[in-house]
């Protein structure tokens, strides 16, 4: 038999007549009053709520600052976001992402993820439609250029090419600062300055100071600087480039590495093997680069999550 | 009669409904008078002899309290628009919301759309239901409901009268109409062959049980005090000497109460309890049926308003910046405000409260607010 689980008892509240009868009626008595002037309901179709700038709604793409790193196609969860090349009169032959609305969850990582943060999520959520097709929306459909412009922190900072310098360091000399140090690059006879923006004051002076006209003044949204890096394994690198060719930004140089050139039989020396060098300040935390390298010298804490998936479940999108 | 301060030069309801009897008579008598005259003698002397009864004076009541009869359903249907507007409206206001709003000014017309609406619906019978009583439940509610209409006059001559005299005793007459419903409501819960809709009708069966007797008590003394079984004695009493909720208070308190209950409204909707029972006794019910019971739902609510408004707040007594008929809709308006204001605030009682508020609450309270009248009248202050 079952053991018999004692009944809790109620502690009996007691409701006199105010309680029961009078307190409910001069609630909704008062809630009367103040609603007859203005309700609470919206009238929606005619009227609309202030949605907060934090509300996920349909998205925004900024095509100029997009570089169409695919990280939002990663990173969805439902696997909605797709990427289609494009040939704008603008900008050239590119690839943008679209979305399919009718598998979008709203979750927001593709615009936390966007390394150039040129993805948003509006407040507009009117998405009612007609067919499951068109909600699948194409990179024009959400394109807006200039969106958002004016959430970001930015600060007027020098970004660095480093297929230009040549090493003069006249920039470290000229920082009234002192934030730009120069550094040998590993294993080659280059020099590249690396720049401290927290203590960078934006003065110029390395611009002006550059004969080579490597530097280059850009307004730099501060959150931009905070992506992911890539670590880089020398030892494993095999000179393939496949990095430098697959990066949007076009921030990885081949470097020479002097000293690594092999004799033919011939007797004549071949060329040395070339590493690739990252211009940090211009890196956006892709991973694409780390993606493309077949040989894992190139690692990257967010590539390897990205991308292990991607190769598991070979998404077609 | 004056309607809006311009006088008619009709002395009541039933000269106005009689002119246009007259007038009605006329013309059928001018069409059948016409024929007679010229058809060959077989049917010319049938129709002079049915000429001479659409002439008689029999025809002519008759044709006038049907005239009347139409135009009280008027004003009842415009009434019950009007009661069913605001309650949507303040209900709306008390939840917060704005209620109807699109269909006619302030949404006033948005009833009439809900109407056609329901008139293009299907109307499903159970297939084990008991046809007759299923359809029977909804024309005898109506048909009480029209009843108490007839008998309870908004003005002196605004009310089903013949030669502008009410028929005697229309307080008890008005009652047992006012009680006939919770016996259609539990045939219509028992043929329906649902259980919903089975408890329901037994719910309204111990409702009334619960609420008649505190009800009647009430308006026992009231006509304690009026002396007469008439609400025009009534109301004229109230004339000449105070609101009988003034010496009556505590009759007045349980006859609201009561009322509340008679109306199945919440507190006291037990019988259709959505919560508990998904519609109630209604729930088999669809198309104009159901329509059809909602509104009756709201005309009994305009009664039950009137018949406190008369019988405790002196039906059209009042300064004469209104017309009389304007003072009565004016009460019952009021009466019904609170009603909605009750609706938005109370929960709903459950069936043994309900037995127990109506057998150790009210039916005191009743007693005692009698011995209240008869010792008013005995004393000789009324």
């Amino acid at each position: 038999m079952a053991s018999e689980t004692p009944v809790p008892e109620r502690p009996e509240k007691k409701l006199s007549l105010t309680g029961y009868v009078v307190k409910p009626m001069l609630v909704t008595l008062k809630q009367a009053i103040r609603s007859a002037v203005r309700p609470n309901t919206v009238l929606y179709p005619y009227e609309k709520l202030e949605l907060p700038p934090s509300y996920r709604g349909l998205h925004a793409l900024d095509f100029k600052k997009c570089i169409g790193c695919a990280l939002c196609v990663k990173v969805c969860p439902n696997e909605c976001m797709f990427m289609k090349k494009l040939d704008d009169p603008e900008l050239g032959k590119i690839e943008r992402p679209g979305i399919d609305y009718a598998r979008c969850l709203f979750c927001g990582l593709c615009t936390e993820v966007c390394p150039r943060e040129c993805l948003f999520m509006t407040s507009d959520f009117e998405l009612a439609d007609y067919s499951r097709e068109s909600l699948r929306y194409d990179p024009e459909d959400i394109r807006h250029d200039g969106y958002g412009e004016e959430r970001f922190n930015r600060k007027l900072l020098p970004l660095h090419d480093f297929t230009k310098c040549t090493g003069h360091a006249k920039c470290a000399e000229v920082c009234p600062t002192q934030c730009i140090t120069i550094a040998q690059v590993e294993r080659t006879s280059r020099l590249k300055p690396e720049v401290d923006f927290d203590n960078c004051i934006s003065c110029g002076k390395c611009v002006e100071a550059c004969p080579e006209s490597a530097w280059k003044m850009d307004q730099v949204i501060l959150e931009t600087l905070e992506t992911d890096r890539p670590f880089f394994y020398l030892p494993k690198c095999t000179s393939c480039a496949a990095c430098a060719r697959v990066c949007p930004t076009e921030c990885i140089a081949m470097t020479e590495m002097p000293g690594t050139e092999k004799r033919r039989p011939d007797g004549t020396m071949t060329k040395p093997k070339k590493r690739p060098v990252w211009d940090m300040d211009k890196c956006v935390g892709c991973a694409l680069c780390a993606e493309a390298c077949k040989f894992d010298s190139l690692w990257m804490e967010a590539a390897k999550l990205y991308s292990e998936r991607i190769r598991e479940e070979s998404v077609t999108v | 009669m004056a309607l809006f301060g311009i006088d008619t030069g009709w002395s009541s309801l039933y000269d106005f409904s009689e002119g246009v009897a007259k007038w009605i008579i006329g013309i059928l008598s001018w069409i059948v008078g016409g024929l007679g005259d010229n058809l060959p003698w077989v049917f010319g002397d049938f129709l002079h002899w049915s000429d001479g009864i659409i002439r008689s004076d029999l025809h002519l009541a008759l044709v006038a309290i049907t005239v009347e009869s139409v135009v009280l359903l008027l004003i009842a249907t415009a009434n019950l628009l009007t009661f069913i507007w605001i309650e949507r409206k303040l209900l709306a206001r008390m939840m917060d919301r704005r209620g109807p709003m699109y269909v006619g000014a302030l949404g006033y017309l948005q009833q009439i759309a809900d109407g056609l609406k329901l008139f293009l619906k299907e109307y499903i019978v159970p297939e084990k239901a008991d046809r007759l009583g299923f359809d029977a439940a909804p024309v005898v509610l109506s048909a009480a409901a029209f009843f108490i209409i007839g008998v309870v006059p908004i003005a002196p001559g605004l009310g089903l009268t013949y030669q502008g005299s009410y028929a005697s005793a229309t307080v008890l007459l008005a009652f047992a109409a006012f009680a006939v419903p919770p016996f259609a409501v539990l045939i219509a819960g028992w043929s329906a062959n649902n259980k919903y809709t089975l408890i329901g009708g037994m719910r309204a069966a111990a409702l009334m049980m619960s609420y008649e007797i505190p009800m009647l008590l009430a308006v026992a003394s009231v006509v304690v005090l009026a002396g007469g079984f008439d609400f025009v004695t009534i109301v004229e009493a109230q004339q000449a000497s105070i609101w009988f909720a003034a010496p009556l208070f505590i009759g007045f308190v349980v006859f609201l109460i009561c009322i509340v209950a008679e109306l199945e409204r919440i507190p006291f909707d037990l019988p259709e309890a959505e919560a508990e029972l998904v519609e109630g006794w209604t729930t088999e019910y669809s198309g104009m049926r159901f329509g059809m019971i909602m509104a009756i739902d709201y005309l009994r609510g305009y009664i039950g308003c009137l018949l406190a408004t008369l019988l405790f707040l002196g039906g059209w007594d009042g300064p004469a910046i209104l017309p009389d008929w304007g003072w009565t809709l004016l009460k019952a308006y009021f009466l019904w405000v609170v009603f909605v204001w009750m609706r938005a605030s109370l929960p709903r009682v459950r069936t043994d409260q309900i037995l127990h508020i109506g057998w150790k609450r009210l039916l005191p309270l009743a007693m005692l607010n009698l011995l209240v009248a008869v010792v008013l009248v005995s004393l000789g202050w009324v």
